[in-house]
């Protein structure tokens, strides 16, 4: 793709890992990088219908730092990674997609089981072809 | 060759960038931003993409951990 791309394959669930997610993307929207994000694993779990507003988790082996942290941001009044996800796509290119097989795996039927963030269902094949020649990190 | 004021002051990283992205998507070559923020990423940030989008960066003032970055919009298409 035109000026490069960052392409995400976010597979952890959790609040830990989501707001880097945020952070990144909407600063490759910023940059004007292209971002392609692939959610598939637990990450399923936060993107499907009313998923969002519970996706409170934490990565265990930092449970008692996370309370912390959660209170600093709150303090600074830094926005939720899905406010950084949806302020992404405001002004980027940014686009998200659901695994299908995960999507299948868990009863997932249609692009209507899944928050409206959420642009389309696609197989690996095509997250692969979209990626291809840009970055790829795996959250 | 109107002068844009964004205020991002209070926001952290990345919102003062997108804040000036927003700004730039409406302005025209010749117009001057100057962004107000305490993030102190902003220094090196508003640097990186004037970089990438290939808008100069007149200069930024510091005072008392508040930051003013002006920048001169040249690469609207």
């Amino acid at each position: 793709m035109e000026n490069g791309s960052l392409n995400i394959i976010m597979f952890s669930g959790t609040a830990d890992k989501l707001i880097p997610l945020g952070v990144l993307t909407q600063t490759a929207a910023n940059m004007g990088v292209p971002v392609r994000i692939f959610v598939t694993g637990w990450a399923m779990t936060v993107f499907k219908k009313d998923g969002p507003k519970n996706a409170n988790r934490i990565s265990k082996e930092f449970e008692d730092v996370a309370p912390m942290l959660m209170k600093g941001l709150q303090d600074m009044k830094a926005p939720s990674w899905y406010d950084m996800l949806k302020s992404a796509k405001e002004i980027g290119d940014v686009k998200i997609y659901a695994c299908s097989l995960m999507s299948e795996a868990l009863k997932l039927k249609s692009l209507q089981d899944f928050d409206q963030i959420v642009d389309d269902i696609i197989g690996a094949a095509s997250f692969m072809q979209m990626s291809s020649g840009g970055q790829v990190i795996f959250i | 060759m109107a002068v844009i004021n964004v205020d991002s002051r209070g926001s952290a990283c990345p919102g003062p960038i997108t804040d000036l992205v927003k700004a730039y998507k409406r302005a025209n070559n010749g117009d001057t931003i100057e962004l107000l923020a305490t993030d102190p990423g902003i220094k090196a940030d508003s640097k990186a993409w004037c970089e990438r989008t290939g808008n100069e960066l007149l200069g930024i003032e510091e005072n008392n951990g508040e930051y003013k970055v002006k920048i001169l919009v040249k690469s609207k298409k």
